[in-house]
Order: C-alpha cells, then sequence, then structure tokens
C-alpha cells in the first residue's frame, strides 16, 4: 500500500460519522452548493478545453498525444510573454482587455501552427507503425518542448516564481477580479473559463455536426480507408485536427496563465496531461461527446472534493484521489468509457 | 476524353507484406464498358480492385485511368478522378446517419440535397430512414446505402465488390436492377461470386487466377458450362 493511500485512508478515519451529518447540512446550503457548482463550472471549462483536443486527435488518428499537456504549457508563457509585450504600465483597462484577447487568439494560431508543423514533419511518417512507436515519439515530443522552455527560461534569467508575477501583473483587472454571482463572490477569470469551455463546445460541436469539413473528419474517424476512397484528403483532416487540438490546449494555457490555482510552470504540462487523460478516458476515447460529460463530471467532483478539503477534510490530495477513483470505477463498469466504442481510430 | 480505355492494368504485383498477392494482372475497360472479375475466393479480385484505387498501391505495374497513369496516387486524388468504390463489406459510417453517409460522398462542387435526392428516388427506402444511423439498418439496407453513397459521387468507373453477398432474394433483385440502371457511360468493374448473374450485367468478363488474368470473353456467349469460367471456378 502506498504512502499516499494510508494518507488518504488516515484522513478519511478523521472524518468521524458525527461530521458526515454537518458535511450534509453544509451541503444543503444554497450558497455553498452555488459555490461549489460555479467552482466545478469553470473547471468543467478548463478541462474541456483541454480535453477536447485530446479526444478528437486520438478519435481521428489513433495517437495518444503524450505532448498535449507541454501544448498547455507553452500556451501558459506564451501568455504571460505577449501581455508582458503588448502591457506597460501606461495601458488602459479597455485596451489591456483588447489585448488579453489578441494574446488569446495569436496563441492559438501560433500553437496551431506548430501542432500542424509537428503532425506533418514528425508524427505523419509513423502512422503506421504500432502504438507504441507514437506514444514513444510523443513522449519524446514532451521532453524537447520542456527542455526548450526551461532553456529560453534560463537564457532569459526568468524565475518562474517571481518573474511571471509581473506578467500576472498584465492581466485585465476585469478578467482577475471579483465579481458577485448569485450572492457568491467569484474570481472573473472561472465564470471566464466557463464561458470559454463552453463556447469551445458548441464550436466543436457546431464544427463537427453542421460542416462539411466536419463531416469528413467523422467520416475519417470511422474508417479512414472508406473515406479516402470517397474523396476525402484525410491527411489534411489529420492536420488540421492535430493543429487545431494543439491550439486548444495552448488556449487552456493562456487562461491557467492568470488562474491564481495554476500559473505558469514547467510542471504545467504533465500536471494539465494528466487530468485530460483522466476526462478523455472517462468519456470514451475518441468520442467527444463523451469528453463534454466527463469534463462536468470530473469538474463537479474536482470543485465538491477541494470544498471538502477546505472545510473538513484534511488532506490536500483528496480531488485528485476521488477523482482517480471515478476514473477506476468507470473503467470496471465501463471499459470503453462512457460513450466510447469499442475500435476508434481511422487508419 | 480521349480515345484510351477508362481503365488499364498493365503487369501489376500487389503484395500484402510478403504475400505476392497479384502476379501481373493485365486487363482492359472501355469507357461504358461493363465488365466482370470471376473467380475463386482468395485469388485477387478484391486485391485488384484495391490496386486501382491505389489502397494497396502496386509494387510495380502501371494502372491507366483515361490514359492517366494514376500508380502511385493518394486514394482520395483517384476517387476524385471518378473512380468509385462499393466495398465487399459495405463498409458504411456506422454511427453517422444514412443522410450524412450519402452527404459524404457527394463532391465539394455538387449541390448535396440534390444529389442525395436522387438516391432516394433510386433508393426510396432509404428516405423513410434518413436520419437514422447506418449500424442501425439491415443488411440489405446498407447495401442500397453503398451503392447509392457510390452513385451520388461523380464517378464514371464503378468497382462493385460483391453486391449480393448474404443478401436475401429480393433485395438481391433490387440491387441488379440498380446495376442495370446505371447510365451508359458509366463504366462497371464487378466483382461477383454469382456468375450467371455477373455474366448477365456485364459486356465482358475476365478470369482471375492465382493472382492472373486467365482468361476472358464476350459475357453474353459465355455461361457456367464455359470451359474457360468453369476450371477456374470449380474446386
Amino acid at each position: 500500500m502506498t504512502g499516499a493511500l494510508h494518507a488518504a485512508l488516515a484522513a478519511l478515519e478523521a472524518v468521524p460519522l458525527a461530521s458526515i451529518g454537518e458535511i450534509l447540512t453544509d451541503l444543503a446550503d444554497l450558497e455553498t452548493l452555488v459555490g461549489i457548482g460555479l467552482d466545478g463550472l469553470s473547471k468543467f471549462g478548463i478541462y474541456v478545453t483541454i480535453a477536447a483536443g485530446l479526444s478528437l486527435i486520438f478519435g481521428l488518428m489513433g495517437v495518444l498525444n503524450f505532448a498535449h499537456g507541454s501544448l498547455t504549457m507553452l500556451g501558459a508563457y506564451l501568455g504571460g510573454a505577449f501581455m508582458l509585450f503588448f502591457v506597460s504600465s501606461a495601458t488602459g483597462d479597455v485596451v489591456t482587455i483588447v489585448f488579453f484577447f489578441c494574446t488569446m487568439a495569436l496563441v492559438f494560431a501560433i500553437v496551431t501552427g506548430l501542432g500542424a508543423v509537428l503532425e506533418i514533419g514528425v508524427i505523419r511518417p509513423i502512422y503506421d507503425r504500432p502504438p507504441l512507436f507514437q506514444i514513444l515519439l510523443t513522449f519524446g515530443i514532451v521532453l524537447v518542448l520542456d527542455e526548450v522552455v526551461r532553456i529560453v527560461l534560463e537564457l532569459e534569467g526568468i524565475q518562474s516564481s517571481t518573474d511571471w508575477q509581473a506578467a500576472r501583473g498584465t492581466r485585465p483587472d476585469e478578467i482577475l477580479g471579483f465579481h458577485e454571482v448569485f450572492g457568491i463572490s467569484i474570481r472573473a477569470i472561472y465564470q471566464f473559463q466557463t464561458i470559454v469551455g463552453i463556447l469551445v463546445v458548441v464550436a466543436t460541436w457546431w464544427f463537427l455536426t453542421r460542416t462539411r469539413y466536419g463531416l469528413h473528419i467523422r467520416a475519417g474517424s470511422e474508417d479512414g480507408e472508406m473515406a479516402q476512397a470517397l474523396g476525402i484528403d484525410v491527411r489534411r483532416s489529420f492536420t488540421v485536427v492535430f493543429g487545431v487540438g494543439a491550439g486548444l490546449a495552448a488556449l487552456a494555457g493562456v487562461m491557467l496563465m492568470w488562474d491564481p490555482r495554476y500559473g505558469a510552470s514547467v510542471p504545467l504540462g504533465v500536471e494539465t496531461l494528466l487530468i485530460a487523460f483522466v476526462v478523455v478516458i472517462i468519456g470514451g476515447l475518441g468520442s467527444f461527446k463523451g469528453t463534454v460529460v466527463a469534463a462536468a463530471i470530473v469538474g463537479l467532483v474536482d470543485a465538491l472534493m477541494s470544498w471538502l478539503f477546505v472545510n473538513h477534510v484534511d488532506f490536500a490530495g483528496l480531488p485528485e484521489l476521488v477523482m482517480f477513483l471515478v476514473l477506476v470505477l468507470v473503467l470496471v463498469a465501463r471499459p470503453q468509457g462512457l460513450y466510447g466504442v469499442e475500435e476508434v481510430g481511422g487508419h | 476524353m480521349s480515345d484510351a480505355p477508362a481503365l488499364a492494368l498493365e503487369d501489376v504485383h500487389t503484395y500484402y507484406g510478403q504475400s505476392h498477392v497479384l502476379q501481373g494482372v493485365s486487363l482492359e475497360v472501355e469507357a461504358g464498358e461493363d465488365v466482370a472479375l470471376l473467380g475463386r475466393n482468395g485469388v485477387g479480385k478484391t486485391t485488384t480492385l484495391r490496386s486501382i484505387l491505389q489502397l494497396t498501391p502496386p509494387r510495380s505495374g502501371t494502372v491507366r485511368l483515361h490514359g492517366e497513369d494514376i500508380t502511385g496516387l493518394p486514394t482520395h486524388e483517384v476517387a476524385r478522378r471518378g473512380v468509385g468504390w462499393v466495398p465487399e463489406e459495405r463498409r458504411m459510417f456506422g454511427h453517422l446517419t444514412v443522410n450524412e453517409n450519402l452527404r459524404a460522398g457527394v463532391p465539394p462542387d455538387a449541390n448535396p440535397d440534390e444529389r442525395i435526392e436522387r438516391a432516394f428516388e433510386r433508393f426510396p427506402d432509404l428516405r423513410e430512414h434518413r436520419q437514422q444511423e447506418a449500424d442501425s439498418l439491415s443488411g440489405g439496407q446498407q447495401q442500397m446505402l453503398a451503392l447509392g453513397r457510390a452513385l451520388v459521387g461523380d464517378n464514371d468507373v464503378l468497382l462493385v465488390d460483391e453486391p449480393t453477398e448474404g443478401l436475401a432474394p429480393l433485395i438481391v433483385e433490387e440491387v441488379v436492377e440498380a446495376l442495370d440502371a446505371l447510365p451508359e457511360d458509366r463504366t462497371l468493374v464487378l466483382v461477383e461470386q454469382n456468375v450467371p448473374m455477373a455474366l448477365e450485367l456485364t459486356d465482358r468478363f475476365y478470369v482471375i487466377d492465382h493472382g492472373e488474368v486467365v482468361a476472358e470473353g464476350d459475357s453474353a456467349s459465355a455461361s457456367l458450362e464455359d470451359d474457360r469460367i468453369r476450371r477456374y471456378l470449380t474446386a
């Protein structure tokens, strides 16, 4: 038994039966529930933005992209760097907000391009190899991206714990300030994450179900060979999906840069990759619908467990522990995930 | 369009890994001609169709479409040049609706509604199931959909692989009617185990054995009793 599990059990033992009643009483309070719900929605927004790309890439290409989290990390640093470049002490509030949205668009475009280049130059040559090659290759990309970021930070003499506070200082007040929602004070960035998450879901759903290109992507993910025989350029679909998936991961990174719970750091890549994998596996590999539902479940579980940790259970690893427990339970009950199909990958 | 045959295979050799499946197939199909590929299971008929489409590209030899060498082209480029495929296992996009399956076959510059309507006129049964996922259709309906999906494209060469396999006699009739009703200028290459039916539907036939063309002739004058056919079809 691991030390972490010991700690978890000890923490749970520390919750006497009497206090379960106390927890339930607290939970029955509308303000508490709304607070947990809003926190859960913000986490849903982040998780779905990161995991949507991972899920689309696996669904169409059958590639488990281990570098996905590193692209989120890259997005966070690029977001911070652009805002440091754009914003000075003389920049007004409205202009800062405009720069913030420009930064999001720029980071999305740059990392989408980087994703497309990676797909064409590095991943395409190994499509016909066994999955182990793709796993090793994308893991190699993680090492390269992480080291490149470390080298750049070192060369620029940037310390992540201090210098990026300056980048944080560039955030628009409207984004990081507190707002009142249903009588609850909540950071605007959390609401912003919720809105972006919902927009990503709606835009991706619309793209996949209402556009010709989306139809081609869905056809290609079911049977790549048949799709090609109908004149569909499945390889171009691969490039577009890999690029957009990478761009979405980076978009989430920009939001995390100004999120007090995360910020920019090299380990952010692994941290977000783990959560994205949990979401995608619970939802069912390759199922966009499953990813959306799983992101909502994981977001709410995370929010509820974070509330428990802050208020009742003295164990910081509780959200992760329960998140992985949910993953195990889903896999035991339904190994292909909530909406997964037994075979995915179109080539 | 040139005077060159719609389709010409010249000494095509195709492998699956180390297995040498097509061992020098050569055949020609004129524009508007209907040709049957006959032979026992596993002799290379389906591989011939896959080699034409470049799904399993030949290691040597040439595939020409209206005189143009298409060997080594990506499959989607071959399809865009007018080669349609109705595969043996139907290969529906199972989680897409009937409508979406058909729409996937419509070329970018065509009006999808008009093309889909044309498919529904040919196979009225599909219209009732237009919003249903393809996986939920019966075998016969799936075969109609596979044919319909190929017919909505701008294909002047249609490769049809075992279209009646496993179907009820009534559905077979409908499939035969659909193939029979193909426009005169559309070229058909038909792989079919039901030899009398294949001969009835086509102008000429090729018999393939051990990855080679071993016999050919006019369908009208041939039958199951024909020695050219019988010796290669009986075990």
